[in-house]
């Protein structure tokens, strides 16, 4: 997180965390296996195989990672300048029926894509905007302002899903993102399209955009210290507008990967089962990349194994499904801890330098709730 | 600082994989005489009708032929695919099972990755060679119940009758179809027996969902309001929240029985509610439709193509007499009731059938012969424009 | 429309509403002493099966009581993780949703049929029967809790406390208060009470348990704690609200006349709207205790 403070020590403390909340989360879904009679080391050895164990289901996991990616790039961006944003999930269901919406027109292959793409992002943001805007002018907290939203928008999707959107010859579902407006296989017998080179391309501009640009200096200024970087000139309204804005494009993107590049049906069902739950998975995928885009990517890979794993393992070791949300939530649990590290260490404390320590516990401050 | 995390980190793992080695059964199993996966949609198991028949009917099989049953459920749709895939991908399942219509496209998809492959999916029309598809006559079976509710309803001086149905998928539109025919029938019946036409109307909403119980009983307590008098549901777990509302205001009026009465649907569900609230059940046997796919598998007559099960061969009815005491299992097993219940259940079942004029079953019995005989062909929709036409032919308003 | 239909909305609306002014009258204490509990959702699915359990051990009491020490445990375990392991709220609230979305789909696939776990009659609790309707005698359990409340947050010492915890906690801090524990007992409190809206939907409601049983009345319930501004009396308006156009919803859709006015899509949005336009207009800056969500270090 504070990656530059920290150093190179920093960050090895960092992943030594998350290797730790992991094997504990592991360990906590062993023990309710051997507590109801479940085998766990088929079990998560059909897990890793499943994830891992080959090209089909390496492709799987990153076909899952694909929006994930994007949605924990929206709470990141948030995080890093200081704001909780939750409110992908409203976002990428508009998103997705954006993207679908291109499709009640004929158009050729690339500006199909094209259009429903900026279709999509568009949704996403404009429905950002109304946070942004409540948050620089009333003071409105992000996270009530968004947990609003997304129930807004979960209706209207529904209303949207069932009488404007529906496809007339099978009504549970909307029309299907059409041929020419589908992403490509990219490993034909699975799922993976090459959405997923869309995400990672997002995931580097926003690491360029933080890192490598002064808005993105200004950002990061922003969430270290609000006070000193109002007092630096940088005006805050304008960074909560970039970063929500932005947060909604990659939301809304990542509906658009999902139903544009999801076999078999490249649509949205009623009920939203295939995307609802995006925007809060990507929560939990920002928190375990440390809210930076490297970091993300293979937390998104990491989760998106858990579920193709997941599947691997109710078929052969016939454990259910969802042992592994068992696992994710305590390795996210595990990881609200900034202090993992030294509960589990048997050392005294190390000294840190006075300074060091108030920023810390400032920058804690400064960006949370 | 660097190594402590580590240890720990070891330590924890290696205690698990100790107890975990521990735990390894070592007793071998028979080798079963072959797999078979049953595929389910994001409904799930629980509903105590359709994908508990599809549980119901594929374990009979297992038990009956030494097979191995794995039931795979699925999270969100987007497992649909990946789900049949896996266990098309294993090569170990002599046949897999979808249940549902949402699995539609994974099983069209799968099927074409692997042609050697069996399937059978249930509500659904995937045209392979290696798919065997299975569709019920749910507008046959749904007209028996919606003539016996027009006429109990209009017996019992109720000017509706109910029906909670789910998502909008095609299916449902063959129970909404059928289900409005036999209450145009029904009415029509009355007429002829008590020379006047009681214009029983039909209150119905989708409410959009197979799992929200809450909104099972919220919508049936609305159409109770209206003075419905019987609600058919058509959701699955629905039923539980529509039989509590029934239940309810039956209580409130100081009763123990119906009416109002809840109809039933795909498993017997007439022992529900103590046996005398639930006046019928549309029986959709998707457990025999499992048990037939898999018998098939086994004696090699397995073949793909369309099997359409409807009244003529007992794929779909209304509830009778023997199918109670098979049902009461069902409810046992999800531990709504006892076996201690059972007597009771039987006789309060028996009470209420036997308080409906008999006049009214002749007619349901003539109805049902008329449609096996082909005499009469109930009305069938699977598009929202089929649905809308035969919403305006059988208005059901008043 | 009859006074059938009124008295049927009205009465559903009271029923639907017991969960929501349960829990965010939890969570009003647990927020005004500093803690953000987003895991209120999985603190109700959980305790729901959990209750299930309890009531067919011991009836429907023991369920509603086993309910609340399950959302007590948890609230413990959050409140230690934000307090003394100085765990950030937000991270800590997902962790547990996702702990426990898995882990009571997983009992649901273990306990009797999958899927879904009925409660047997007689572990249910036991309406008032009126002449108009059924009535939850835990209708009136939450009807009083909000005001009883009121007067502990805003009339005793303790609530004071509980309160300048939340405020201030560098001055409570100096003046003696242990702000960790307060704070520690103050969210495990509330989220007995989530743990008690559990319990109720399955105990005393709906009579099951399935993996959705919860339906997002968790987030419901930060919805109408933001709506409240922190005053356990307008929790009670507004879970009422809440369960009132929630149910209307679901009327409207049963009438096809009024369907083609106004989709019951939009009715359902109608209580987010208003607390996001109350939210932004009438209360203004939302008023939240100023150390809320900052875990707290001495300096």
């Amino acid at each position: 997180m504070q990656d530059r403070e920290m150093g190179f020590a920093g960050r090895i403390e960092e992943l030594n965390k998350t290797v730790i909340a992991g094997v504990v989360g592991f360990a906590v879904g062993a023990l309710i296996m051997i507590l109801y009679g479940y085998d766990p080391i088929s079990a998560y050895t059909a897990l890793f195989s499943g994830a891992f164990g080959d090209l089909y289901s390496f492709s799987e996991s990153l076909a899952n990672a694909t929006p994930l990616i994007l949605t924990a790039l929206t709470f990141a961006i948030g995080f890093r300048g200081g704001m909780f944003n939750i409110g992908a999930e409203g976002q990428l269901y508009l998103g997705a029926l954006a993207a679908v919406t291109v499709s009640l027109f004929h158009l050729p292959s690339g500006i199909g894509i094209a259009l429903s793409i900026i279709f999509a992002i568009l949704a996403g943001a404009i429905w950002s905007l109304p946070v942004a805007i409540l948050k620089a002018a009333r003071g409105v907290h992000e996270v009530i302002s968004t947990i609003m939203l997304n129930w807004i928008a979960q209706f209207l999707a529904f209303y949207l899903i069932a009488k404007i959107l529906v496809d007339p010859l099978r009504a549970e579902k909307t029309i299907s993102v059409a041929e020419w407006g589908r992403l490509p296989l990219l490993v034909p017998g699975t799922s993976l399209s090459c959405g997923i080179f869309v995400s990672l391309f997002a995931a580097i501009i926003i690491y360029l955009l933080l890192w490598r640009t002064t808005i993105g200096f200004d950002i990061r200024a922003m969430g270290y210290n609000p006070l000193a970087a109002t007092y630096a000139g940088i005006e805050k309204w304008k960074i909560i507008l970039f970063v929500f804005i932005t947060g909604g494009f990659t939301a809304g993107l990542a509906g658009a990967v999902h139903v544009m590049g999801r076999p078999p049906t490249y649509a949205v069902y009623g009920g939203m089962p295939s995307i609802k739950g995006l925007g809060f998975e990507g929560l939990a995928v920002a928190m375990i990349g440390r809210n930076h885009p490297i970091g993300i990517i293979f937390a998104a890979i990491f989760f998106g194994g858990l579920l193709a794993g997941g599947r691997m393992m109710q078929l052969f070791s016939q454990v259910p499904l969802e042992m592994v949300r068992v696992v994710e939530g305590t390795v996210v649990l595990f990881l609200a801890i900034p202090e993992l590290i030294r509960f589990f260490s048997f050392l005294r404390k190390v000294r840190i330098p006075l300074t060091f320590r108030i920023k810390r516990s400032q920058n804690k401050e400064g960006r949370q709730l | 600082m660097k190594h402590s995390p580590k240890l720990t980190g070891i330590i924890f793992v290696a205690v698990v994989l100790v107890i975990g080695l521990a735990m390894i059964p070592a007793v071998a199993e028979a080798a079963p005489k072959g797999k078979i996966a049953v595929v389910l949609d994001v409904g799930g198991r629980g509903d105590l009708s359709f994908n508990d028949m599809g549980y119901k009917g594929t374990d009979k099989a297992a038990a009956d032929f030494g097979l191995q049953m794995v039931e795979i459920q699925s999270a969100s749709a987007s497992d649909y695919l990946p789900n049949v895939r896996n266990a098309a991908r294993s090569k170990s399942f002599d046949l897999i099972i979808s249940v549902g219509f949402l699995l539609t496209d994974a099983v069209a998809a799968a099927a074409k990755e692997y042609p050697d492959q069996k399937f059978m999916i249930i509500d659904s029309v995937v045209e392979a060679p290696n798919v065997m598809s299975i569709v019920f006559k749910e507008n046959e079976g749904s007209a028996l119940v919606g003539a016996l509710a027009a006429m109990v309803a209009a017996h019992y001086g109720y000017p509706y009758v109910g029906a909670v149905l789910g998502i909008e998928i095609p299916v449902l539109f063959h129970f909404e179809a059928g289900y409005r025919f036999g209450i145009d029938w029904g009415n029509k019946a009355y007429a002829q027996e008590k020379d006047t036409n009681p214009n029983t109307g039909l209150l119905y909403t989708y409410t959009g969902t197979f799992s929200d119980i809450a909104k099972g009983k919220e919508a049936t307590k609305a159409m109770l309001a209206q003075k419905a008098g019987l609600v058919y549901n058509v959701a699955g777990p629905l039923g539980i929240g529509d039989l509590q509302a029934i239940t309810e205001d039956i209580k409130a009026k100081g009763k123990e029985a119906g009416p109002p009465f809840m109809i039933g649907v795909d498993a017997n569900q007439d022992w529900m509610g103590d046996g005398h609230r639930v006046l019928a059940s549309m029986l959709k046997r998707v457990d025999n439709a499992c048990y037939n796919a898999s018998e098939a598998v086994v004696k090699g007559t397995f073949k793909g193509g369309l099997v359409v099960m409807g009244l003529d061969v007992q794929g779909v009815g209304i509830s009778k007499d023997p199918d109670l005491l098979d049902f009461m299992e069902f409810g046992i097993g999800a531990g709504k009731i006892t076996a201690a219940d059972k007597t009771k259940i039987v006789s309060n079942w028996k009470n209420m059938r036997a308080q409906v004029p008999s006049w009214i079953w002749n007619a349901v019995a003539d109805l049902e012969k008329q449609i096996i005989s082909g005499k009469i062909s109930v009305p069938n929709a699977n598009t929202l424009d089929e649905m809308k036409a035969v919403r305006s032919k059988y208005p059901l308003k008043r | 429309m009859n006074p059938g239909y009124l008295w049927g909305i009205f009465l559903g609306s009271l029923h639907a509403m017991v969960p929501i002014t349960l829990a965010s009258t939890g969570e009003v204490v647990g927020e005004s002493a500093g803690l953000f509990n987003i895991g209120l959702e999985g603190i109700i699915l959980l305790s729901a099966m959990t209750g299930a359990l309890g009531a067919e051990a011991g009836g429907p009491i023991a369920g509603l009581i086993v309910g609340m020490g399950t959302g007590f445990a948890i609230g413990l375990v959050f409140g230690a993780i934000c307090t003394y392991f100085k765990g950030v709220q937000l991270i800590a609230g997902v962790g547990i949703n996702l702990f426990a979305a898995g882990l009571v789909t997983f009992w649901l696939i273990h306990l009797g049929v999958p899927g879904h776990h009925a409660v047997a009659e007689e572990s249910m609790l036991v309406n008032i029967s009126t002449p108009v309707g059924d009535f939850s005698p835990m209708i009136l359990v939450a009807i009083v809790l909000p005001v009883l409340t009121y007067v502990l947050l805003f009339r005793t010492k303790l609530g004071l406390k509980i309160r300048a915890v939340g405020e201030n906690p560098q001055a409570a801090d100096v003046s003696g208060i242990n702000i960790h524990l307060l704070r520690l007992f103050s969210t495990a409190a509330g989220a007995s009470l989530a743990g008690l809206a559990g319990a109720y939907i399955s105990v005393g409601w709906l009579g099951s348990v399935t993996k959705e049983i919860s339906a997002g009345r968790g987030f419901i319930a930060l919805a109408t704690v933001v709506f409240s501004g922190l005053n356990p009396l307008l929790a009670l308006l507004g879970g009422f609200i809440f369960g009132f156009f929630d149910n209307l919803a679901v009327w409207i859709s049963t009438m096809p006349a009024v369907q083609q006015v106004i989709p019951w899509q939009f009715v359902s949005m109608a209580p987010y709207v208003v607390t996001l336009l109350v939210v932004a207009g009438v209360i203004g800056r939302a008023r939240f205790p100023a150390a809320m969500g900052i875990p707290y270090e001495r300096e």
